[in-house]
């Protein structure tokens, strides 16, 4: 149950990192009456950065000895060791499946605290300027003018339109987030909120679970450094080395949200002296 | 004389009540028609004075919209709203705010002077309830008397986006001491 309750908290974890999504609607139009809400100064760009290099280190640490884990995987299962109580080769297999399970658990342990930095760091730097820009220095009223001055009628096919499970590769996520706001910083009046509040977000998430997997691998490595003594492979070994590969390698896309109809620019709207 | 002084009373009250009742039967009928007509007869009964009707007649007017959806129909609400408010039945305020609310947008619950954090944020769970509850008028105004469905997904949008970014920024604030 230890084991399980690890597992799940890694995984979570791994799942909670790519999270962050790019609103379709969030591309805006360039609202030159709003005010110039700056999000994303360098400090908060070179955090993102950072935190996707971080991320892109993490995936290639673990890409190797995934493989590793896989191509053990396929010739356990090729060799009929299922239920193949008191095999020897088939024990030696398991153990060797073990240990590079207990490898792969000390590459996320060793790379956690880096990951840990910089999203903290990035969560930081974010929360300050949501509290300067949006919550200090802008109204309800032209919070909700950002907003809508923000909403564009493109929707950009090749990125997730809300949060969720991309099946993008974390650095990559990153990178489009750098991308994103970087392309985007010095428009005129454009205050990518929704971007902003989306990666806070996802932020304080992983920041929580990060912390929360540091502890869990523990237990996680002891469980499984018991487990080497019998030689056993659990499902949910298995089960991670899946989830891992699928949200840091993207091998499995998620399902895309249904975007809302896009804003069609045709005859002139009506527009009431009323209006707000 | 005593008599006929107490006759002509009698015959005086007897015809005020009926001017009452049939003031009252007059505001209290139903309009009728498709809504230039029904706009026509609750300005015509406003101007009469019965004031007291407004929002019957406003809920009214939704009511036969809604049965003839048309994109021009934010228009003639605009145009009624305008009219009643000249004429001193409603403030300039409560025309604003009722158009706002079914036919624009932009949400009225979410309107202030003052900064989010000190605003919004201490109060944002009654706000996003108040933005739900309003998203139902304009689903009534924007896609049932409208017909203009691009405008209502973008109101629906707009609270998802409100949420989310009120929700990161009020707990930035409450993280800096607002």
């Amino acid at each position: 149950m230890q084991l399980r309750s690890s597992l799940d908290s890694l995984q979570r974890l791994l799942l909670a990192l790519p999270l962050i999504a790019l609103s379709a609607t969030s591309f805006a139009a360039p609202n030159s009456s709003g005010p110039v809400v700056r999000l994303f100064p360098t400090t908060v760009l070179e955090d993102i950065r950072e935190t996707g290099q971080v991320a892109a280190d993490m995936e290639n640490n673990l890409q190797e000895v995934i493989h590793r884990l896989d191509l053990q995987q396929q010739l356990y299962t090729e060799s009929l060791c299922q239920g193949a109580d008191g095999d020897q080769g088939c024990e030696r297999i398991a153990k060797q499946l073990g240990a590079t399970y207990l490898e792969m658990l000390n590459a996320m342990s060793d790379r956690l605290p880096e990951m840990e930095h910089a999203v903290n760091s990035t969560r930081a730097s974010l929360e300050k300027r949501l509290r300067e820009e949006l919550g200090q220095r802008t109204t309800p009223t032209s919070l909700q003018n950002a907003l809508l001055g923000e909403t564009t009628p493109a929707v950009k096919q090749d990125k997730p339109a809300l949060r969720g499970r991309s099946g993008v590769r974390l650095s990559d996520r990153f990178k489009q987030y750098y991308e994103l706001v970087a392309t985007h910083r010095d428009g005129p009046g454009q205050s990518l909120a929704v971007v902003a509040a989306d990666i806070y977000l996802d932020m304080e998430e992983a920041s929580t679970l990060i912390a929360a997997t540091q502890q869990e691998i523990a237990r996680a490595s002891l469980m499984e450094q018991l487990n080497q003594s019998f030689g056993m492979i659990t499902p949910e070994m298995a089960a991670v080395v899946g989830g891992v590969k699928e949200i840091l390698f993207g091998e499995s896309g998620g399902e895309a949200p249904i975007a809302s109809p896009p804003y069609v620019i045709g005859e002139t709207p009506f527009v009431s002296p009323l209006a707000m | 004389m005593i008599r006929s002084i107490a006759a002509a009373l009698t015959v005086a009250l007897a015809l005020s009540a009926c001017t009452t009742t049939e003031n009252t039967s007059y505001c209290a009928a139903p309009l009728t028609g498709n809504l230039e007509s029904a706009i026509r007869s609750a300005e015509s009964r406003l101007a009469d004075g019965c004031t007291y009707h407004f929002d019957s007649y406003f809920q009214s007017l939704l009511s036969t919209a809604e049965n003839n959806p048309d994109p021009s129909n934010p228009m003639l609400f605009s145009d009624f709203l305008m009219g009643v408010q000249d004429r001193g039945i409603i403030s300039q305020r409560q025309a604003q705010s009722l158009y706002n609310r079914y036919f624009n947008v932009k949400f009225v619950s979410l309107q202030g002077d003052y900064n989010t954090c000190s605003q919004t944020c201490p109060v944002r769970d009654q706000v996003m309830s108040d933005m739900r509850a309003e998203l139902h008028d304009k689903e009534m105004g924007l896609l049932r008397a409208s017909a203009d469905s691009q405008s209502f997904y973008r109101a629906d949008n707009l609270l998802k986006e409100t949420e989310l970014v009120l929700e990161a920024t009020c707990r930035a604030c409450d993280a800096g001491g607002r």
